[in-house]
């Protein structure tokens, strides 16, 4: 992976251009070792902890190596966000993405390395962590600005805004303990979007209120983006990753295993996830070896995709199985389709090699898709053996809405 | 594009930690604290106002405290008047307000600040800011309760034997010296409680039994010779002792000042090497628990 330094200084030129030339956000083999299970918290587990300090039992804070109770969050993670670009990290839970963010946010330290945020930094974190049950709306969308970091005169000119992209102006004087929990959280997303930061981290509050809130909210956070300032991203929602972010990063037990464009890291991060989830299978009768593409590896919507299966039959008890074909989405993770050989009117049963010939009509939204080749058992229909993958990426198309593509055909009468 | 296989994960960290003086801690938390004064504001806003709200009495609160001291004190007095050792004049009421609205002051701080850390658990672990603005904030609501206190006692003070001198002067300086002398505390106190939970009970016990090691209630003077002089070991007793005499006897401090006791054995109540040893508390134990604080800072989230 290229790693971009900075330019030359721009110091010279007004505040505001410097903010938007020269923010950047910058993580050098960073290190967090944790430890696993209780500290000692009361003064009678001090005095034993201290005396075995001093007696030189335990290494000083320094010292690389790991005690038996402490493991590495995170482990040599390094990345570099320049304006305009817009970071997406994914990984499964306890993958150290938070620990990540709360390193960037100056929450943590990191046992070494280093990480540096030039700018103003906005973490759309925790958006209404500082609330106070007691204190009405008004009050606390001034308390919670200023835990955040915004000026004063900032939050004032703000203040209507914040108040109409919450859309809970009428309870504004009401203390925040008779809200709903979605109330509270559109109120903490409206002062957290406003703002105006130099730098943006963002961390799981895609999902925050309704539909249509979330809607707007991921508007907001896509307009933050386009602003062209250095962004890092954390969720769970790949195709929000994969659709604001330009570069991503897969965390793996704190190690940023894979990296490259959203898309790629998706679709690994999706096949990884599958390949660990396929161990401890019994043998199957069927293997798939291979599943190749024909054509360009990117298509529009609608367009027939070609594939070839290859595969080979160990046993006759291959009557008990049959290949399915799931083509799944790389950017939400769920399946859009799922055919089988035998539903196709192939039935696999001599030994040996077979070569299956597969067209699909791509009318899905654009994307990028994996098929995966999965050998199930035809009773209990459970994968019982995998297959390498194929991608197909489907082509971004602006005017695309929904999920699929129904192939209009219109005439004027 | 893959950068480190799943196999070989980096084994060994670079381990160096570095190390600052504590000049540029000290700079670096004067600076943050400067840049985070409206988040101080609003933080200690939201503590008064949740004070005030639902809150029958109102500003009445703040004055409740301070008026239960000097109740407590015309007590004692009363009892020590009774056995033959000095009088209740308006004086001695005049000095008990004074000491009981420090004390109050003191007290509500440090028993305030001790858990503002941990009761901001959800801030701490979330949001980063300077840590060092929950104990300020603590700070700053028991600090304007006192001001009100001690507008009211001002009012009063003309007919409490407010004598108008030099020695007046002195009253912003020692007010100062509590004032760092209780930041000071509750920086170190709410650190300390962070880390280890029992700190918050070991310091509402000294609280509760601290009013009988200060002269508050009493002067220093009625432990006779060697009481006085141990009694002003407590750093708080030589500020509110020379704020007593500074108001109330309009004296100046430099110089020493020797009270009769009944019994007709000389007492030196007030020496200037006093002054000194309570600024010397204040001002080390504020940098230093500063320093101490903001180094503990970035483990607050990993411990808390």
């Amino acid at each position: 992976m290229p790693c971009y330094s900075i330019g030359p200084s721009l110091r010279s030129l007004n505040t505001c251009d410097v903010a938007m030339t020269s923010s950047y956000i910058r993580f050098g083999n960073v290190w967090k070792r944790f430890r696993r299970g209780e500290i000692h918290d009361s003064l009678r587990d001090l005095v034993p902890a201290v005396s075995r300090q001093l007696l030189g039992r335990v290494r000083n804070g320094s010292a690389a190596a790991l005690q038996p109770n402490e493991f590495w969050a995170v482990r040599d993670v390094s990345f570099e966000v320049e304006p305009g670009k817009a970071l997406g990290i994914i990984g499964g839970n306890g993958a150290g993405k938070s620990t990540i963010l709360k390193i960037l946010t100056r929450i943590l330290r990191p046992t070494a390395g280093t990480a540096e945020i030039r700018g103003r930094a906005g973490a759309l974190i925790e958006v209404s962590a500082g609330f106070h049950q007691d204190l009405t709306g008004r009050e606390n969308v001034f308390l919670q600005g200023s835990i955040m970091g915004m000026p004063m005169a900032l939050i004032r000119e703000k203040f209507d805004e914040i108040v109409e992209f919450s859309g809970i102006a009428e309870f504004l004087d009401t203390p925040v303990k008779r809200y709903s929990s979605g109330m509270q959280a559109r109120l903490g997303f409206s002062i957290a979007a406003h703002l105006d930061p130099d730098v943006l981290i963002i961390d799981e509050v895609l999902s925050v209120g309704d539909f249509r809130f979330q809607d707007r909210a991921f508007g907001r956070i896509r307009e933050l983006v386009s602003r062209g300032l250095p962004v890092v991203i954390v969720s769970h929602q790949l195709d929000r990753i994969a659709s604001l972010c330009n570069e991503a990063i897969v965390l793996d037990r704190g190690v940023a295993v894979y990296r490259g464009d959203p898309a790629d890291c998706i679709a690994w991060y999706l096949s990884g996830n599958r390949a660990s989830s396929g161990d401890g299978k019994e043998e199957a009768a069927i293997q798939i070896h291979q599943l190749t593409t024909e054509g360009p590896a990117e298509v529009p919507s609608g367009a027939d995709v070609g594939l070839t299966l290859i595969g080979t039959i160990s046993s006759a008890s291959a009557a008990s199985e049959d290949v399915a074909l799931r083509v799944r989405s790389a950017t939400s993770g769920s399946v859009a389709f799922e055919t089988t050989l035998a539903r196709c009117g192939i039935n696999l049963l001599s030994p040996g090699e077979f070569r299956v010939r597969v067209d699909l009509e791509m009318n899905l939204r654009p994307g990028v898709y994996t098929i995966e080749p999965n050998v199930i058992n035809v009773m209990t229909h459970n994968d019982v053996g995998t297959g390498p993958l194929a991608y197909i990426q489907v082509a971004s198309d602006p005017g695309f809405v929904g999920y699929s593509h129904l192939r209009p055909r219109m005439r004027l009468l | 594009m893959i950068s480190a296989s799943r196999k070989g994960l980096p084994v060994d960290p670079p381990p160096p930690t570095r190390r600052t003086s504590a000049l540029s801690d000290l700079r670096e938390i004067t600076r943050d604290t400067w840049r985070f004064r409206e988040l101080m504001g609003q933080l200690t806003k939201r503590d008064i106002k949740i004070r005030y709200k639902q809150a029958v009495m109102g500003f009445g609160w703040a004055l409740f405290m301070p008026i239960l001291i000097v109740l407590a004190g015309l007590i004692i007095r009363l009892a020590l008047a009774n056995a033959g050792a000095g009088t209740v004049n308006r004086e001695a009421i005049g000095g008990l307000a004074i000491k009981g609205i420090c004390w109050s002051f003191f007290v509500g701080t440090v028993g305030f600040a001790t858990g503002s850390l941990t009761s901001n658990i959800s801030l701490v672990t979330k949001i980063y800011f300077p840590r060092e603005v929950l104990p300020f904030s603590a700070l700053g609501a028991q600090a304007f309760d006192s001001t009100i206190a001690g507008l009211a006692l001002s009012i009063a003070l003309p007919f409490l034997g407010l004598k108008l001198s030099v020695g007046l002067l002195w009253a912003p300086v020692l007010l100062l010296l509590i004032l760092a002398l209780t930041a000071g505390a509750s920086l170190f106190l709410s650190c300390a409680n962070l880390f280890f939970r029992d700190v918050k009970y070991i310091v509402q016990v000294l609280l509760t039994f601290g009013i009988f090691f200060t002269p508050v209630l009493f002067d220093a003077s009625v432990l006779g010779p060697t009481g006085a002089s141990l009694v002003m070991l407590n750093p708080l007793a030589p500020i509110l002792e020379g704020l007593r005499h500074a108001v109330i006897g309009g004296q100046s401090l430099l110089t020493p000042i020797i009270e009769m006791t009944t019994n007709g054995i000389p007492v030196v109540v007030w020496h200037p090497w006093y002054l000194l040893y309570s600024t010397f508390w204040a001002l080390g134990g504020l940098v230093l628990s500063a320093v101490l604080f903001h180094r503990a800072e970035f483990a607050f989230a990993e411990y808390v």
